[in-house]
């Protein structure tokens, strides 16, 4: 009797599409959708907002045109980048705790204070000093309820003298340059906390942070590059081609790094070949081969290297070049998110016996689900678009709307 | 409009930092009020907890006596219940909370579980409990009688010793039970004293430790039932025992 309810056991597991052995409680996954989509925000944050800062401090002058855009993308991401956690954890009336008695052990719960920097001190103030002037014309210009609201976006400090323009040039640059390890901070650190988990020998990895870090500027760029290019479609703009150019080009060299160090990587772990080799390459050729092997290598990482080398550098028309750009972009942002994918679930598929395999079932409602992951990806797009009606980020349209002078 | 007044003054520090520091002071004003307000006030003074807590549990009115509050008065029954097989089981494990009837041992008695759902809760047969603990199956086990009918609760002898292994050892049996090896007796492996089955830790069943013993019906030129597979002892499986790779319970050759 015993083994005919072991080979009951044994049914039941398989139409559950459990393989091997595991544990009772590595049945379910705990961390599903949401925190797939989470460090996948944050790495548009990081990204989006190293691109700006390659035009501010390395005066990379070609870029000007997505120079605000990419500060307004990386705002608009970064409001939105902790909900997934929120909604996650539940009880988002207690996140505020975490700032009240801080615990500095804890790498988790020192995110709030990560977060409120990256936020209040790095994004805010450089997306104001940048725009003070523009605040103040605006002040001047607008009638009605809009005058006052740019009065208190100006904050009372409304010269335009020579000297304080000079001011927000300079204090826009030292933002940068602090903002610059800040970023790699924020970014670092989601690859940090699944880098120190121990236990899993699929995160545990000293490179985390740092392949992260690259995933992060490949997918912010790739997202830029997108935004530009729709924006400038709908509002009927000559796309500048030689910006359009070098988003590429860095584009390109982000995910040669970032490919090299997922290779090395990888070529590591198997020449270590520590005791969860096994059930590891039995994951990534059965439950991840999907999306790891075609969405993460080859759709994601090894097609847009390929049609952006042949863009960049084959002699092509425009046009073709644009197209093939942005398909390399879209192609990106699948990839990168698979990669957060295989990262998150990944690491929870196989049991810590290392002997069998579990599967995620994805929730469709609820507030884990498909359809919350699809609104918290379309969020930022709709936080993008209020913010460039309130900050229009275009160089090419509105007189009134200066560059800053970098 | 304060701080518009200011602008007119001649400051050298740069305009804009001005209401810039305000709005930070004021963060972090708020920040230092709001935990000033929100942090309990005990929190922080043993760990990063609110030590007050450990006074709120202790707050909970007690309702269990503790194991050794019983031998005040019934040490008799303590005594009895020490030396028989279920003196790891402690008395309130059965009969509840007594802490009101240490208090007050007239007014408040503590219930006795009599009727027979009770001891199947630990001895009912349950694959995952460990093999040697003795499981009944409820339905099957002297059905319609209370189980104190036949057994003391506090001193639980067996009326008599258990003819079966599976008393004790229903895990292996049934799993034996459907393998290739289900004609087998247990005592054609192991060697099982008397004692084993009345007082089982104190004369151990002996387990095999030698191949030779597999070989009595499974080497090739082994005097044995001509239907059972042969291997050469010599070479199969090399140097490690038999059991290293077939469970001798539920053996499989793949
Ligand atoms: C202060 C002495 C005292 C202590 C300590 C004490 N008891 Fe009692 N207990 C009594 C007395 C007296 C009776 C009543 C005897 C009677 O009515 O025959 C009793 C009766 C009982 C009964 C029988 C109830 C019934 O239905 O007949 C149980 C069961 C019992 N006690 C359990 C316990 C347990 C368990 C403890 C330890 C937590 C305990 N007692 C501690 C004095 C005590
Ligand atoms: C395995 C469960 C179990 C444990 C452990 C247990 N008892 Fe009992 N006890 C019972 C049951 C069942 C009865 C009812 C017996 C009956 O009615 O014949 C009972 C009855 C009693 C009685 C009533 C007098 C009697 O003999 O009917 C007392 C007193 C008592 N128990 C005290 C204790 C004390 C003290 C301990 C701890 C030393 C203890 N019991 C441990 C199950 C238990
Ligand atoms: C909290 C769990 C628990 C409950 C409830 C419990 N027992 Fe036990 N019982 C044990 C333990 C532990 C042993 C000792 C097993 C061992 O020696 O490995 C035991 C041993 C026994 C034995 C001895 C078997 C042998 O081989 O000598 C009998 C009979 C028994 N219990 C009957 C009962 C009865 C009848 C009840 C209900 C009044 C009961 N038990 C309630 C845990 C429990
Ligand atoms: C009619 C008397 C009688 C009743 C009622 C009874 N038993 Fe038994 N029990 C025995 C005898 C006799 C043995 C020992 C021989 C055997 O294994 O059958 C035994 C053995 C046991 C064993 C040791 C394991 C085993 O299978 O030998 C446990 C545990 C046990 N009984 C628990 C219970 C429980 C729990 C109840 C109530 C649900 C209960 N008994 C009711 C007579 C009884
Ligand atoms: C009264 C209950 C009981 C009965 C009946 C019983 N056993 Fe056991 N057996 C035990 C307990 C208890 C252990 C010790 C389990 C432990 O310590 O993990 C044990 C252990 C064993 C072991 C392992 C010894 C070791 O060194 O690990 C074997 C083999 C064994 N029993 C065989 C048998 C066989 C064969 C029978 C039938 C003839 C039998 N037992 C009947 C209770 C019983
Ligand atoms: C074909 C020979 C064979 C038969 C028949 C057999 N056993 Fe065993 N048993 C073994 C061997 C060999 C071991 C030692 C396994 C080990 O050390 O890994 C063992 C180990 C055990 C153990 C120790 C716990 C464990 O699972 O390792 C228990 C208990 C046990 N047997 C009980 C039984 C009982 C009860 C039966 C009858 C239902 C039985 N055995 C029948 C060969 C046998
Ligand atoms: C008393 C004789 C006897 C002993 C001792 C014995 N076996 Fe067996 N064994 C059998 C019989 C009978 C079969 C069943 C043949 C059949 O399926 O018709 C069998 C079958 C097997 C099989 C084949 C299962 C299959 O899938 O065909 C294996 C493996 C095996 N035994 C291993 C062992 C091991 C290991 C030991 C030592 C722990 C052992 N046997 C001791 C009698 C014995
Ligand atoms: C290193 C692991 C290993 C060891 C040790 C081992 N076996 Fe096997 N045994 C196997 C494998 C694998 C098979 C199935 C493939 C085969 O037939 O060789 C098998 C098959 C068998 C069969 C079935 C043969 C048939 O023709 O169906 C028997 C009987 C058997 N083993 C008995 C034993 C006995 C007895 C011992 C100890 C002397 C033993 N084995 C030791 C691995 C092992």
């Amino acid at each position: 009797m015993n083994s005919i309810l072991f080979s009951f056991g044994v049914m039941a597991a398989e139409a559950h599409g459990i393989t091997g052995y595991i544990y009772p409680n590595e049945f379910e996954l705990h961390w599903g959708l949401l925190v797939v989509l989470y460090p996948y925000l944050t790495g548009l944050v990081a990204g989006a907002f190293i691109l700006a800062s390659l035009e501010r401090v390395f005066n990379v002058k070609v870029i000007m045109p997505v120079y605000r855009l990419s500060l307004l993308t990386a705002l608009a991401f970064m409001l939105v980048a902790p909900l997934p956690l929120l909604a996650h954890l539940g009880h988002p009336e207690r996140s505020f705790e975490m700032f009240l008695t801080p615990h500095s052990q804890s790498a988790m719960a020192m995110f709030g204070f990560v977060y409120a920097w990256y936020l209040m001190v790095v994004l805010l103030l450089e997306v104001w000093f940048d725009y003070r002037k523009d605040i103040v014309i605006k002040s001047r210009e607008k009638r009605g309820i809009k005058k006052y609201f740019y009065k208190i976006l100006t904050l009372g400090s409304t010269s335009l003298s020579e000297k304080a323009l000079q001011f927000d040039n300079k204090a826009g640059r030292l933002i940068t340059i602090i903002g610059i390890p800040s970023a790699f901070l924020l970014h670092g650190y989601v690859g940090f906390i699944f880098g120190s988990v121990k236990a899993n020998p699929w995160w545990s990895s000293v490179l985390m942070p740092i392949v992260f870090l690259f995933s992060a500027i490949v997918s912010g760029i790739a997202l830029v590059l997108l935004i530009y290019i729709v924006t400038s479609l709908v509002r009927w703009k000559q796309l500048n081609m030689a910006c359009v150019n070098k988003l590429a080009e860095f584009l390109l060299y982000a995910m040669l790094v970032d490919f090299s160090l997922e290779l090395l990587d990888f070529i590591q772990r198997l020449y270590e070949s520590e005791e969860s080799i096994a059930i590891l390459s039995e994951m990534v050729s059965n439950r991840l081969f999907i999306s790891l092997i075609i969405t993460q290598i080859i759709l994601g990482s090894l097609v847009p290297m390929f049609s952006i080398i042949m863009a960049r550098f084959g002699r092509l028309p425009d046009e073709l070049r644009r197209i093939l750009y942005f398909l390399a972009a879209i192609l990106v942002q699948v990839g990168i998110f698979s990669t957060r994918w295989n990262v998150v679930v990944g690491g929870q598929l196989f049991s810590k016996s290392l002997r069998g395999l579990t599967v995620y079932k994805l929730e469709i409602f609820g507030l884990e689900g498909v359809f919350m992951t699809i609104f918290l990806l379309l969020l930022p797009f709709v936080i993008l678009y209020i913010l460039t009606k309130v900050l229009p980020p275009w160089s090419d349209s509105d007189k009134s709307m200066s560059a800053p002078q970098g | 409009m304060q701080i518009k007044k200011r602008t007119n003054i001649k400051f050298n520090v740069p305009q804009q930092l001005i209401p810039l520091g305000i709005l930070f002071i004021l963060v972090i004003t708020a920040l230092i009020v709001a935990r000033y307000l929100l942090v309990p006030p005990t929190f922080g003074e043993l760990g990063h907890y609110r030590s007050q807590a450990i006074e709120d549990n202790l707050a909970h009115p007690m309702s269990y006596a503790g194991y050794y509050s019983c031998n005040e008065c019934h040490d008799d029954m303590m005594e009895l219940k020490n030396q028989s097989n279920h003196r790891g089981v402690a008395c309130e494990v059965c009969h509840g909370p007594a802490a009101k009837h240490i208090e007050d041992p007239s007014e408040y008695l503590p219930d006795a579980p009599r009727d027979r759902g009770f001891c199947p809760l630990c001895h009912g047969y349950d694959p995952a409990r460990p093999s040697g603990f003795p499981q009944i199956i409820p339905a099957l086990h002297n059905p319609g009688h209370a189980c104190i009918f036949c057994h003391d609760p506090h001193n639980p002898l067996l009326p008599h010793a258990p003819e079966e292994c599976s008393a004790c050892h229903r895990d292996i049996a049934n799993q034996k039970a459907v393998s290739h090896h289900a004609t087998l007796d247990c005592t054609e492996c192991h060697v099982v004293a008397a004692e084993h089955l009345t007082d089982p830790r104190s004369a151990l069943a002996q387990k095999p430790v030698e191949r030779a013993l597999c070989g009595k019906c499974h080497a090739d030129d082994a005097d044995a039932s001509k239907g059972i597979p042969r291997v050469e002892m010599a070479s199969h499986g090399q140097r490690y025992l038999c059991w290293d790779c077939h469970y001798p319970h539920s053996p499989e050759a793949y």
